[in-house]
């Protein structure tokens, strides 16, 4: 751990332009490929807490660390409770890794313990509340700002796009499987308009990407796969059922209902569209079936050799019932 | 002709030793991959009891949906043979009448029950969305 702690030290000193020391190094668990690692910065008198999440290798998927600095950097001037972004970098020389630091919100991310605090203090529609706001507030940002890093669906069509994905995998993984063929007829014949409007969008905004403490939701994290989008998409996935972690009668994310949730986005300005919801969380849940299925593949076919992947192609009927459950005739 | 223990009491044995005695005895990643592992062995000691029955009955369910073959002697090459037509149907852009649609949606979800009856005992309890 020197290194990082010498390495962050340096980055920030030529950061802020004065002496910074670093010690009290740890590593959260939070983040499967990331790494986490909290510490303490001082400069003169002054201590600061505050994470680094280092990325060993950038990923073509996510957004690299300066394009997520960037998003969240926008996200917070508009109201997004966010972890205040400090720099980041694709430099891998300072800790072994292109990285971001930020600050240090003490709370409680792991799904489980979210929803034990949520059931002891009994604030769980609060928190929905908030995550409403929250998005609310993302959303209504003018899209023109989103940093040149994310993504945007082509022709402003993410609809389409969301589609083409899901035939795609199907073709690929499923074929002939009757449940997902009968999840993507549904899908064609109540296929909405293209949004009036695409904006900034999380793309993860569920039960264990927030950090929640007893006053309520204090962050929203990993915004690595955050793009331009239809924003129905991103309140439908928060309330699908693999982020309730058996609080099933609790519709978003195991915490609260739906109503909580809508009534915190609607009085933070913004449009709540049923119809849409409904089905984005259909696509949502069948597209997750399909990576499931992929992860299996990968499996299978040797690019990815392991029995967690081999045990997620086990788990797409429950994805399939999902599904089944949503668009009852 | 195997003698016992058979191939259910051998599979539970394995479940059994790699919940109670290995995951104990590792750390870290190992411990989670364990813990899959165990869980698949569970999967597999119930699909070699529940899944040829499975197997017959969604076969049977799905005929009403489908052109059948009498050539088609065994269970499963008539059950690939079922799910693609209805796959296909499904994915075509024909016409299917409400009524039928509603049944192939009730065929699906018996058969997603016995699937999650092997792969995850009670996950079909909640019928929620």
């Amino acid at each position: 751990m020197a290194t990082i702690e010498d390495g962050l030290a340096r980055w920030l000193t030529q950061r802020w332009g004065a002496d910074v020391r670093v010690d009290g190094i740890s590593e959260s668990s939070a983040g499967a490929r990331r790494r986490n690692v909290l510490f303490d910065a001082h400069v003169g008198d002054r201590t600061v807490g505050l994470v680094a999440t280092i990325l060993p290798t950038v990923e073509i998927q996510a957004l690299d660390p300066v394009a997520e600095g960037a998003v969240r950097t926008v996200a917070e001037q508009g109201g997004v409770p966010v972890p205040h972004v400090h720099g980041a970098t694709l430099d891998d020389s300072w800790v072994g890794g292109a990285f971001l630091v930020s600050d240090r919100i003490d709370g409680e991310t792991i799904p489980r313990r979210v929803l034990r605090q949520a059931a002891a203090l009994g604030h769980g529609d609060l928190v929905v509340a908030q995550l409403g706001d929250a998005l609310a507030r993302l959303h209504a940002i003018d899209p023109s700002l989103a940093p040149a890093g994310l993504t945007r669906p082509p022709d402003s069509a993410p609809v389409a796009a969301a589609i083409a994905t899901v035939e795609l995998g199907i073709e690929s993984l499923l074929r002939p499987e009757p449940a997902f063929a009968y999840g993507l007829r549904w899908l064609r014949t109540h296929r909405p308009e293209e949004p009036a409007r695409c904006t900034i969008v999380h793309n993860d905004a569920r039960n264990g990407n927030l950090i929640v403490g007893p006053d309520g939701l204090r962050a929203l994290l990993d915004w690595e796969g955050s793009r331009v989008g239809d924003p129905m998409e991103d309140l439908a996935w928060p309330q699908t059922r693999m982020w309730r972690f058996g609080a099933d009668d609790r519709i978003v994310g195991g915490l609260g209902g739906v109503a909580p949730f809508r009534r915190g986005y609607e009085e933070a300005g913004g449009t709540w569209d049923d119809d849409r919801i409904r089905w984005w969380r259909v696509l949502s849940t069948l597209r997750w079936g399909l990576g499931l299925a992929g992860q299996a593949a990968a499996h299978l076919d040797g690019r990815f050799r392991s029995i967690v992947m081999a045990g997620s192609g086990r788990r797409v009927s429950e994805l399939a019932y999902d599904a089944m459950m949503l668009i009852r005739p | 002709m195997q003698y016992r223990p058979d191939a259910t009491e051998l599979l539970n044995d394995v479940a059994a030793l790699l919940e109670d005695r290995v995951l104990a005895a590792v750390s870290g990643p190992l411990q989670h991959q364990v813990r899959v592992a165990a869980n698949l062995v569970r999967i597999v000691e119930r699909e070699v009891r529940l899944a040829q029955a499975a197997t017959a009955a969604e076969r049977d369910r799905l005929s009403p949906f489908v052109v059948t073959s009498g050539a088609l002697a065994d269970t499963s090459g008539a059950l690939a043979d079922a799910r693609a037509q209805l796959a296909d149907r499904l994915l075509g852009a024909g016409p299917i009448e409400p009524d039928e649609l509603a049944g192939i949606h009730a065929a699906i979800v018996a058969t997603l029950r016995e699937d999650l009856a092997i792969s995850k005992p009670g996950y079909d309890d909640w019928t929620g969305s």
